[in-house]
């Protein structure tokens, strides 16, 4: 098994998955932007796991990089979106996101 | 207090059974320790992946989440990338965890975890993931990959050649992308002059 | 200059008139009569030169035509489109010319008599006015040469007679009758229009050419025979039709006796010797046409007489004065038309002509009387009154022996004619049942006079001691119209069989005498004819004794008490009493056409204003709200909330990637 892309790729498939049903249906913000992370972290595994099996010699060291990259624009996310989000609650003193329907008036 | 046991025993029981293949395979069908550790990181990190999104409780949410970031730098040692497993550590563990940490506890409402943990339309969100997970699960066994039959050790010496000398630019670009994060961050989330707490 | 120009004359006088009158009318005030009237006795003057010219042959042979002389002038093109040519001309030959002296005498007589009758009447330079308009549109009806300019005659002849029937119109009944007469008029010109079209269509059937003259319209008609796509019996019918609405035939007659509503001097005019009048001459114009299908001419006698026997059982027993003469003069338009359906055509219009006179003048008598007793018509309260108002009398009792057909006066000359034309020709039940009638006719004439003049009053006192004779200029045009109703008959009816008016009217008639190959024997004083004249004048004698019996009478050395507890006794019997509740009401007509119209139509109509308003409204209603309907749904989509939003990419997404896995992936 560890031998398979294939497995490392669906294994990646359903992390992302449980990533989007995080996203999609909890209703703290946090949970959404925990969420967020371990789509993030889906992908980088499959970049990974292309990487590694990969024909082409330059790839498999370029995969890494870029996996390393994501890695770092995921922390500066995370940041920001957190910062965000405690403004928020400083504002309508409440995490929860159903209650942000400004959008809709 | 069910719902807060039900997910834990759930997952429990997923993690239960893939170790117990594992195990299984590993004595019946010979010693693979690759494949065996392949599935033993991998039922944890679904399970606290499933659990991270099913909690009720967040800070349990959070600390589950840093399992999963542990499992899956587990996989990427697995795999031949031990400079990016021990990153994943230091990156998500050690700072993006603490940081959701953090958050979590600076945006504690008074009273208990609210009543629902999920918005209405969960199950429609359910649905979709289940049939974002089948898709995926498709078109990866659809395609041919014209993969190597086996993986690479990614040597580090090599990655770091890579990272300073191709990607000299975007390394440049990510700290600077990293400083302007860090800005504003600290911005957004600074408290007004004599402003309500 | 010939006298031919001076015809646009005869149609732009009275239009004239009508226009100074409508614009100044009112301020003349007690005056506005002179122009009106001034105008008329300009227009009878040209018109009784016009007759005399070409009742003489003075006048020159019409062109395509070897024995018809007259008059054909062409005014101006009034429609100049290509394939559409619609002249206005005018026609005048022997038929017309009758028919013009009958138009503007009466017209004229009329006139004169409503300067008195209409004395107090506020609405009096609007009166004239009207009548000025009627004229115009009359004798533009009778000059016409054009198919569609007898049409917009015909339409504004019917104006006018709405206008003056709801002549006071702040009177409900009398607006109503208005409408119903307008109405019931417009059934009828549909089927006129209809007509037109027709003969619009066939007379291009052939060589492409349409026309709408009169003449040249029928002549080619016939000459085309069954190359006509329209065939000549349904033309005829619909012509017919016209003539039914206007002359009030069965079954389009309820609007006559309710016209009663308008002033006197209307019924006169219009009701008797002109507009009713109009639709036997539009047969007679058009005698060729009907000739050529003899199913339409039994069509035509048929309607006729059942009118005639209709209407005379229904004036039996009338009590209105006015309504007893409205159905008379029904009665007698059936005549016309019997007379017509057999061929007799110059029978038709001597009985137009001599009923013209005397119904005239029985309308005006009647008007004179409703005078004397103060505006009252219900003739059980009137009696006694020869005494009172002895020329309106006198003349009353010469109308009404005329309208018996008691020789020598005109009614008996025209009467018999038609009869007996009917039963040589072969149509004995037309014969059979204009007898009956021709008897019923002189009783309730008699009894009307009987009611009217004869015995004791019957109203209130104050009445009988103010009941005066009319003015001067009511009584005058009454004494000029006894005249022709004593001399008419003797003028144009002798010699017996080979009379006058057939010398004139021969050369219009005898193309369809000839298509219909109507036997003609020698006049037979000693044989047939004599019998026949003896079997009317017995008839009639018969009826006029019977009304004495019943009604009393107070003539000459008479003296005959009336009695009304007969009367009643009579009318109370079994069989008969049915027949008498039937004619009191009208055979039901009335009800009959409410019922049809009014109460199922309008059902009918309701039904269909449900379908207009449910289904056809409800269909773009719907449209409206099932597009409101979706809107307001389609805006649950807009939540304002994230997560919603990031469902539907992460929908999106799916989808996408779904199709694009079953379109490209399945060859592996």
């Amino acid at each position: 098994m560890s031998n398979n892309l294939d497995a490392y790729l669906i294994l990646s498939g359903i992390l992302f998955a449980i990533g989007t049903f995080g996203f999609l249906a909890r209703r703290n913000a946090i949970s959404m932007l925990m969420s967020i992370e371990l789509m993030l972290n889906a992908v980088n595994l499959a970049i990974v796991a292309f990487a590694a099996f990969s024909r082409a010699v330059d790839a498999q060291a370029q995969g890494s990089v870029i996996a390393l990259m994501v890695m770092a624009v995921a922390a500066a996310e995370a940041t920001v979106g957190l910062a965000i989000v405690i403004a928020i609650y400083r504002n309508k003193k409440t995490p929860l996101v159903d209650e942000y329907d400004a959008m809709s008036q | 207090m069910r719902s807060k046991i039900v997910p834990i025993i759930l997952a429990l029981i997923v993690m239960s059974a893939v170790l117990g293949i594992a195990v299984l395979m590993l004595l019946l069908l010979g010693q693979d320790w690759g494949d065996a550790l392949f599935w033993v990181l991998a039922a944890v990190m679904i399970g606290a992946g499933f659990l991270v999104v099913t909690m009720r409780d967040i800070i349990r949410c959070g600390l589950a989440m840093i399992v999963c970031f542990l499992a899956l730098a587990g996989i990427y040692v697995l795999m031949g990338a031990p400079l990016l497993g021990a990153a994943q550590v230091i990156v998500y563990i050690g700072a993006i965890s603490v940081l959701v940490l953090f958050a979590i506890m600076l945006t504690q409402t008074k009273d208990a975890p609210s009543r629902l943990v999920f918005q209405t339309q969960a199950v429609p969100a359910a649905i979709a993931s289940v049939i974002v997970a089948v898709l995926i699960a498709l078109a990866v066994a659809a395609t041919d990959w014209g993969e190597l039959p086996q993986r690479v050790r990614l040597a580090t010496s090599a990655m770091s050649k890579v990272l300073f000398d191709r990607f000299t630019f975007p390394f440049e670009i990510v700290s600077v992308l990293l400083l302007a994060a860090v800005i504003g961050g600290v911005f957004l989330a600074k408290r007004e002059p004599g402003g309500p707490s | 200059m010939t006298i031919d120009a001076f015809i646009p004359l005869l149609v732009i006088l009275p239009i004239g008139g009508f226009a100074l009158t409508a614009f100044i009318g009112r301020r003349l005030g007690k005056g506005a009569h002179w122009i009106p009237v001034l105008v008329i006795f300009g227009a009878w003057v040209i018109a009784m030169g016009l007759a005399y010219q070409v009742l003489s042959g003075a006048a020159p042979l019409l062109s395509g035509s070897e024995d018809v002389h007259g008059y054909a002038l062409h005014w101006f093109t009034w429609i100049p489109a290509d394939q559409f040519v619609v002249d206005v001309g005018f026609l005048v030959d022997p038929l017309t010319a009758c028919l013009l002296i009958v138009v503007t005498t009466i017209g004229l007589l009329v006139h004169i008599y409503s300067v008195g009758y209409m004395a107090h009447d506020p609405g009096y330079w609007r009166f004239f006015a009207y009548l000025n308009l009627f004229m115009f549109s009359m004798l533009l009806l009778v000059l016409a040469d054009s198919w569609l300019v007898v049409f917009v005659a015909w339409e504004l002849v019917g104006l006018s007679s709405y206008l003056l029937i709801g002549f006071w119109y702040r009177k409900r009944s009398a607006a109503l009758a208005a409408k119903k007469a307008f109405i019931v008029n417009r059934v009828g010109d549909v089927g006129f229009a209809l007509g037109i079209m027709a003969i619009w269509i066939n007379t291009a059937a052939v060589d492409g050419i349409h026309t709408l003259n009169v003449r040249e319209s029928i002549e080619k008609l016939l000459a085309q025979g069954d190359a006509n796509p329209i065939p000549l019996f349904l033309t005829a019918l619909l012509v017919f039709a016209g003539a039914m609405g206007k002359s009030a035939q069965f079954p389009l007659h309820v609007w006559l006796p309710d016209a009663m509503e308008g002033p006197t001097p209307v019924s006169a005019l219009i009701h008797a010797a002109t507009m009713v009048n109009a639709g036997v001459y539009l047969v007679a114009r058009s005698n060729e046409l009907f000739a050529s299908s003899p199913s339409a001419m039994v069509i035509v006698a048929g309607i006729g007489i059942f009118t005639a026997i209709l209407a005379a059982s229904i004036a039996m027993t009338q009590t209105d004065i006015k309504r007893v003469l409205a159905y008379s003069t029904l009665s007698q338009l059936g005549y016309m038309f019997a007379a017509l359906g057999v061929g007799a055509f110059t029978a038709a219009i001597f009985h137009l002509m001599t009923h013209g006179f005397f119904k005239g003048l029985l309308f005006l008598g009647s008007g004179s009387v409703i005078h004397a007793v103060h505006e009252e018509q219900d003739m059980r309260r009137m009696g006694g009154l020869a005494g009172k108002i002895p020329i309106t009398y006198a003349t009353m009792l010469v109308g009404s022996i005329a309208i018996s057909g008691i020789p020598p006066l005109a009614g008996f000359f025209s009467k018999d004619e038609i009869l007996g034309e009917a039963f040589k020709f072969g149509f004995y039940w037309v014969w059979g049942i204009g007898l009956f009638v021709a008897f019923l006719t002189a009783f309730y004439m008699f009894r009307l006079m009987g009611l009217t003049f004869w015995g004791v009053f019957r109203g209130p006192k104050e009445v009988w001691d103010r009941i005066h004779e009319s003015p001067g200029v009511m009584t005058t045009p009454l004494i000029l119209l006894a005249i022709p109703s004593v001399l008419l008959g003797l003028a144009l009816g002798l010699p017996l069989g080979d009379s006058t008016l057939h010398h004139w009217l021969e050369p219009v008639f005898v193309h369809a005498e000839e298509l219909l190959a109507l036997p003609h024997e020698p006049y037979a004083l000693a044989g047939i004819d004599g019998g026949l004249i003896l079997a009317s004048v017995t008839v009639a004698a018969i009826g006029v004794a019977l009304a004495w019996r019943l009604f009393g009478a107070e003539l000459g050395g008479i003296r005959l008490p009336a009695r009304p507890e007969v009367v009643r006794d009579v009318s109370a019997r079994p069989g008969l009493a049915f027949l008498y509740r039937a004619s009191l009401n009208k055979w039901w007509f009335d009800e009959l056409y409410h019922l049809l119209f009014i109460v199922i139509g309008g059902r009918i109509a309701s039904a269909l204003w449900w379908f207009d308003r449910e289904v056809v409204d409800g269909t773009v209603n719907d449209v409206g709200r099932a597009t409101i309907g979706a809107g307001r749904g389609l805006r649950r989509v807009q939540t304002g909330r994230v997560q919603n939003y990031a469902l539907g990419i992460a929908l999106g997404l799916i989808v996408m990637a779904g199709s694009y896995l079953i379109l490209a992936g399945s060859p592996r």
